[in-house]
């Protein structure tokens, strides 16, 4: 510590190098914050989904019964089973859908990072065309409680209207993703009752089991259970669901990793460059050092942790800039990337970055300044 | 005549001094050539994206949907919609006077993805006898077609390199049971390649459905579309959306493309950023270790126009080195990779046009770079640069 103001003041020798080296390396960190925001958001979006619950799904698309339900109760290991089908519609604009989900009661044990309360479940029950929907919903489209929600859908119902209109009973949020998840959840049995076709009709099947280790196994022994039927079912853990889906854009995770490393490399330029510079320059100074009793690992060490010192300062700046920036590119890109953030593991995670930069790239200098012979060094200038 | 002279043996001092200035050089050189590969890869992803989109798409194809629905998945069209719009006006005759048209119905197959073992969707598209000579580019490379009424699929080159198990002979499952693969085909890069066809009424059959989804029709010519479209609209008995195939399918890859492209910006413009500082910083310091020199070829009769234009040429052939180096590292690691973004499967792309674009960024990075440090070379006193020696 007591050697900061040597540091410093070998850092300001040339201040004009030192501010350009500065802003490269912030630059590159700035970049380093989004993208591992990026990356951070799809990580969250994989942890927040589980292993000990499962979607049955229609293998084909072809629906499947309600019936299902009890063999798949059935199968050793399942806990709870939760039936729903899916209405796609959309309110006002047809450019923007709105996934409805008709569940019963067992829905939300499966569903536990949803808000709901025994009131809203009461209201519910008393109301056949009830509807709770999400924050989201309540900040996109400003539906409060006690409004009547009409929907233009593709699905005909027993008078031969597609449109469906729905009673807003409560406003819950999602505790994984507070404000930005939509749900728009009603009840199974006015859509079935109320649905021209598709009676007695399930679209996926909820699926929590007690022990997650047996995901694999016991997803093979529900398919195995409808492997002949009508409609056979594909069953996996929502975890795996979700790793596929996040492929939608590709391997976003490689190409994250891809430009960090560029950017890695080009920084290891900058800095080792500039700390080379800087201590040819020094040649004299650090002889004198020398000769004042620095021990060679001494003056080593001072170089590293020039190269150190300025790594680390413009990281943090680099970092606080991306964590401002974040919430500007958001509207950008939220259609693919709905979560993206930043966490302070991510800051560690660059901090040790700009260390592994600093010590690499401040090596080579720092060696051949541990070599220079004070002799040498007075005598050439 | 003169003043070029003078630029041309000063900027030739400057480059043959380079090996002794490595270090800083390289700066701009590594700096540029990361920019540059990784501005350019990003590009690939939605030129290669565009480029199979552009190809499908057919302006004197029309596709009709069921009225707002965004895309074929979530349309129906019911069998008895598909006489009335085989029948509208403006669709080109086979020769055996019957209208060119296909009514498609869309399942999928689960398959593994062979890059990373990641669950995947495959589209299998039913189609009708008549779905050939709309699509005429489809063509068999493999084996042999699909025969209606059995349970056969062929598939696209693009979907069989890109997942497991699609090589002909292999089974797939669908309804009632595995399903052959019996054929591959190509369609000139178009994203059909990603999809495997099949006869439609096997498939529907399979699917136990009773509509399709989507129907595609051949116009007469591009022309003929507004016809088609005012008389379909206007017809009571119909509920449907018209739109040519390239439109539509340019709103499907509107929002991909725009999010790739929005990215490459962002990324490209930020490490140029970058690589603009390192620029600069190697470039003072050159202007400033050889500020003797400098001084000496003032003294020697150089003007400081040619001193300006000396560091800038250095400036631009260390951009263009760099530059054209990541241009090629991309273009060596990237170009004609296959992707597969959800269930699309396209090649990466690196055009001649792109690596053109990166290059010229890079470049006007390194002017911008050296412009700044060839101004204070200009300007170097030379009594005090020479007395400071």
């Amino acid at each position: 510590m007591k050697y900061l103001p040597l540091l410093w003041a070998g850092l300001w020798r040339k201040p004009a190098r030192t501010i350009l080296t500065l802003l490269s390396i912030v630059v590159a960190f700035v970049l380093f914050g989004i993208l591992s925001g990026i990356d951070a958001g799809f990580a969250r979006t994989l942890q927040a989904s589980r292993l000990d619950r499962l979607f049955t799904d229609s293998r084909f698309g072809a629906p499947m019964q309600i019936a299902y339900a009890e063999q798949i109760a059935r199968v050793p290991g399942v806990a709870v089973v939760a039936p729903r089908r899916g209405l796609y519609g959309y309110y006002q604009n047809p450019k923007e859908g709105v996934l409805v989900i008709a569940r019963d009661e067992r829905f939300f044990s499966l569903r536990p990072e949803i808000t709901i309360t025994p009131a809203h479940i009461a209201a519910l029950r008393q109301t056949r065309t009830g509807v709770v929907v999400s924050v989201y919903y309540h900040n996109k489209y400003g539906w409060k409680v006690g409004d009547k929600i009409p929907l233009q859908t593709q699905t005909p119902r027993v008078d031969g209207s597609q449109v469906w209109t729905f009673d807003v009973v409560g406003i819950v949020d999602d505790t994984n993703y507070p404000g930005q998840a939509g749900w728009f959840l009603c009840n199974y049995e006015y859509l079935d009752e109320a649905s021209a076709s598709g009676k007695g009709t399930i679209d996926r099947f909820l699926v929590r089991i007690k022990d997650p280790e047996r995901a694999v196994q016991i997803s093979h022994q529900i398919d195995h259970l409808f492997a002949n039927s009508a409609s056979p079912t594909r069953t996996s853990s929502e975890k795996s669901t979700v790793q596929s889906g996040l492929q939608y854009l590709g391997d976003m995770q490689l190409f994250t990793h891809a430009v960090v490393g560029a950017v890695f490399f080009m920084l290891l330029f900058v800095t080792g460059n500039t700390m080379l510079q800087s201590v040819r320059e020094r040649v004299p100074e650090i002889a004198v050092l020398k000769t004042l009793g620095f021990s060679d690992n001494a003056v080593l060490r001072l170089v590293i942790a020039e190269s150190v010192l300025l790594c680390l300062i413009a990281a943090s700046v680099g970092l606080l800039v991306a964590k401002l920036a974040i919430p500007l590119t958001r509207p950008l890109i939220q259609d693919f990337v709905a979560l993206l953030q930043t966490g302070w593991g991510d800051s560690l995670r660059g901090f040790a970055l700009a260390l592994m930069v600093a010590i690499i790239s401040s090596v080579y200098p720092a060696w051949r300044v541990r070599q220079l012979t004070i002799v040498d060094a007075l005598s050439r200038h | 005549m003169n003043a070029l002279r003078q630029i041309l043996a000063v900027t030739a001092i400057g480059l043959r001094a380079i090996p002794q200035r490595l270090g800083p050089s390289l700066v701009v050189v590594v700096g540029m050539a990361c920019v540059v590969a990784v501005s350019i890869s990003i590009l690939s992803m939605s030129t290669g994206f565009m480029r199979t989109i552009g190809s499908t798409g057919r302006a004197d194809r029309a596709i009709v949907l069921s009225r707002n629905s965004q895309y074929e998945g979530a349309s129906s069209i019911t069998r008895d919609n598909v006489p009335v719009i085989a029948d509208g006006p403006g669709i080109r005759k086979a020769a055996d006077g019957k209208p060119i048209v296909s009514a498609d119905y869309m399942a999928y197959v689960a398959v593994t993805k062979k890059s990373n073992g990641l669950d995947a969707y495959v589209d299998v598209r039913g189609m009708s006898p008549g779905g050939f000579a709309l699509r005429p580019e489809i063509k068999l490379i493999d084996g042999r077609l699909f025969r209606p009424a059995t349970h056969e699929v062929i598939v696209g080159k693009s979907a069989q390199t890109a997942f497991e198990g699609l090589e002909v002979g292999s089974k797939v499952t669908l309804p009632e049971g595995d399903w052959t693969v019996t054929g591959t085909f190509e369609s000139g890069g178009s994203g059909f390649e990603s999809e495997m066809l099949a006869d439609a009424e096997t498939v529907i059959s399979g699917m136990r459905a009773n509509a399709f989804n989507s129907m595609t029709v051949l116009l007469t010519t591009p022309e003929a579309f507004n016809q088609f479209k005012a008389a379909l609209v206007s017809n009571p008995a119909l509920a449907v959306d018209v739109l040519r195939e390239n439109d539509y399918l340019a709103v499907q890859a509107r929002d991909l493309n725009r999010f790739l492209t929005i990215v490459a910006y962002l990324v490209g413009g930020v490490m140029g950023l970058g690589a603009l500082f390192g620029a600069l910083n190697t470039l003072y310091s050159a202007v400033s270790t050889r500020s003797t020199e400098i001084a000496t070829l003032r003294v020697f009769g150089f003007g400081a126009g040619a001193i300006l234009f000396s560091i800038l040429a250095e400036a631009l052939l260390l951009s263009l080195l760099g530059a054209a180096l990541g241009a090629l590292l991309a273009w060596l690691a990237f170009n004609g990779n296959l992707h597969a973004a959800g269930s699309l499967v396209f090649r990466l792309t690196v055009t001649p046009l792109l690596m053109t674009q990166g290059i010229v960024f890079a470049c006007a990075l390194g002017l911008l770079g050296g412009l700044l440090p060839a101004l204070r070379a200009a300007r170097v006193p030379v009594a005090v640069a020479l007395r400071d020696s």
